[in-house]
């Protein structure tokens, strides 16, 4: 059974297209990564498929419920774990779990020792009575998932689940998410960090502009999409900008970047590629090979 | 019936996060009205009160109660009802109610049952304060109990939908200042409209506190300035109305759901 089967949903504000006819299905257990430049409509998306955004055409079903005609069996099986951090400034720790699994229609001891457990698993539970402006931002972002949690869903929607945390915690947060993932549960994920996608991720959507624009098997997708390594030139200052014998091998740099790369580069052609940065008057520093990666293809694909 | 009320711990849970709410910031809430009304009790009741000699055939003291209490029950009800709701649009964390299985009805169920029970408790400390300095209580705790929870019905309805409108803090003090304020206070709090001009006493009529204010004091004194039945009808119709737009609001998520 499909987790997610969205089919043309549209987003409109006004005259805008925040979503334009997004069609995609994420199968129960899947560990999916939804990426796209900012704006794409990521996080419209997200929100039409928890209910904070009202669905403009099209439909999102979760594990077959209908998140507009069914939608109370619908939102029962998502857990949400926003960006930005929302919780009751009322609450104590504890209770931000607790009241958050009552709204879900669950109360009483089992759910009071899983609030218990979930605090002891993401080191919280020094700071249980506390409320939430006391917590550091590495512990906002552990509760944000805990609360996901707590209601036990079947799928864990992260939107930027490790934006602001030092790299110690993600590599937790990422051992913790695996583990969930092989548990069972379906996770789909927005991420900034495309390392993080290609290493959590079997799946991969890109959207541009509100429309899918690749879905794959991450592995598959990287080698589709993109040909082969990729060799990095370091030059002695930042690029302005490139020769027309470069760029016409496909050569690439970000503004302000001293670094050229060029994909898919015959061996044979390596010598020749590098006389034409000298001939340029660049002064090359550097020049390294690296697997083609997801940002590669993040880069091919929303740039066209 | 499900899709409406599907979720009954889910009500519980938002009445209780409310109540939560409330004891949190007591100081702010719960304890102004009774010092205010305790205030007014010994400057307008006792001082003044002294100076006239009945009204309605009670002392001054025993009149001045029950407005003061519906004063309070207005004026909390209302600000803490469209505060809550701000307060959670405004910080995002009402975005937690959103996504869970809770229907529109059972979101406005939980706070106008917060803010009746809100009501209920300040109306009872000022009704022990009145007890205990102007030996005044309900002759009809019916009437009492029906009348609070009537106003504090619309005015929680009422918070609900400014709540919703307001763009900022600012905005929900608007109703408060200009409408519930001067109304509340022209609509015979601290006077009979007997005592008014002719024309003054027939736009009061029309004037919706006067009509809660009279109905209410008819539970102390067994008298009103109007029959009780077209005091009633006047809060009860107000109340539907404003349920009315508070559920069509929520359910259709306006500034609530993009």
């Amino acid at each position: 059974m499909d987790a997610i089967a969205i089919t043309g949903l549209v987003k409109r504000y006004g005259d805008f297209s925040a979503v334009d006819g997004l069609s995609l299905q994420v199968e129960e257990g899947a560990f999916f990564g939804l990426l796209g430049p900012n704006g794409a409509g990521k996080t419209t998306t997200i929100n039409a498929i928890v209910g904070l955004a009202k669905i403009s055409g099209g439909s999102i079903e979760l594990f077959g419920h209908d998140v507009v005609s069914d939608w109370r069996a619908a939102r029962t099986t998502v857990g949400l774990a926003p960006q930005e951090y929302n919780f009751d400034r009322y609450l104590s720790i504890r209770d931000i779990l607790i009241f958050q699994a009552g709204y879900y229609g669950q109360s009483g001891p089992a759910v009071r020792k899983r609030a218990d457990d979930l605090l002891e698993r993401f080191n919280l539970t020094s700071k249980a009575k506390e409320v939430y402006t006391k917590l550091s931002g590495g512990m906002k972002r552990r509760l944000t998932l805990a609360r996901a949690l707590i209601h036990q869903p079947r799928l864990l929607i992260l939107d930027e689940p490790t934006a602001g945390v030092d790299v110690e915690l993600r590599l937790e947060l990422w051992d913790f998410l695996r583990e969930l993932n092989r548990g069972g549960m379906t996770i789909v994920l927005t991420t900034h960090y495309l390392e993080e996608a290609e290493t959590l991720c079997n799946r991969i959507g890109i959207i541009e502009a509100g429309r899918l624009v690749a879905l794959e098997e991450t592995a598959a997708l990287v080698e589709k999409q993109t040909q082969g390594d990729v060799l990095a030139v370091t030059l002695d200052a930042p690029v302005r900008a490139l020769p027309a014998s470069l760029q016409a091998r496909g050569a690439r740099f970000e503004p302000g970047s001293a670094v050229v790369e060029l994909e898919g580069i015959a061996p044979a052609a390596i010598a020749t590629a590098l006389g034409e940065f000298e001939r340029a008057g660049f002064t090359i520093v550097d020049v390294g090979f690296r697997r083609a990666n997801l940002q590669d293809v993040f880069l091919e694909l929303t740039r066209r | 019936m499900n899709a409406l009320f599907g979720n009954p711990i889910g009500l519980q849970t938002l009445i209780k996060r409310e109540l939560v709410r409330t004891f949190a910031i007591i100081n702010q809430v719960i304890w102004p009205p009774v010092i205010t009304t305790l205030l007014y009790v010994f400057v307008f009741g006792l001082a003044l009160g002294s100076r006239i000699q009945n009204v309605q055939g009670v002392s001054y003291a025993t009149f001045l109660i029950p407005g003061l209490i519906m004063l309070q029950v207005i004026d909390g009800t209302y600000s803490e009802s469209s505060s809550s709701i701000f307060q959670g649009r405004f910080m995002n964390h009402i975005q937690e109610l959103l996504i869970a299985p809770l229907s529109a009805v059972e979101m406005v169920l939980g706070y106008i049952i917060a803010g009746v029970l809100r009501a209920l408790f300040i109306a009872a400390l000022i009704t022990v304060l009145g007890a205990l300095l102007v030996h005044t209580i309900p002759l009809d705790w019916g009437l009492y109990l029906l009348t609070i929870t009537l106003v504090a019905v619309l005015f929680s309805a009422l918070g609900i939908i400014f709540g919703l409108l307001a763009e900022k803090f600012d905005h929900i003090a608007v109703l408060t200042t200009f409408l519930i304020t001067p109304l509340v206070f022209v609509g015979g709090v601290f006077t009979s409209v007997q005592f008014l001009p002719p024309l003054v006493r027939a736009i009061s009529l029309f004037n919706p506190m006067f009509h809660m204010i009279d109905a209410f004091r008819y539970s102390f004194t067994g008298h009103g300035d109007v029959p009780l039945a077209t005091s009633l009808s006047v809060v009860s119709g107000l109340t539907v109305i404003s349920v009315t737009i508070a559920l069509i609001m929520t359910a259709r998520g306006v500034k609530l759901r993009t």
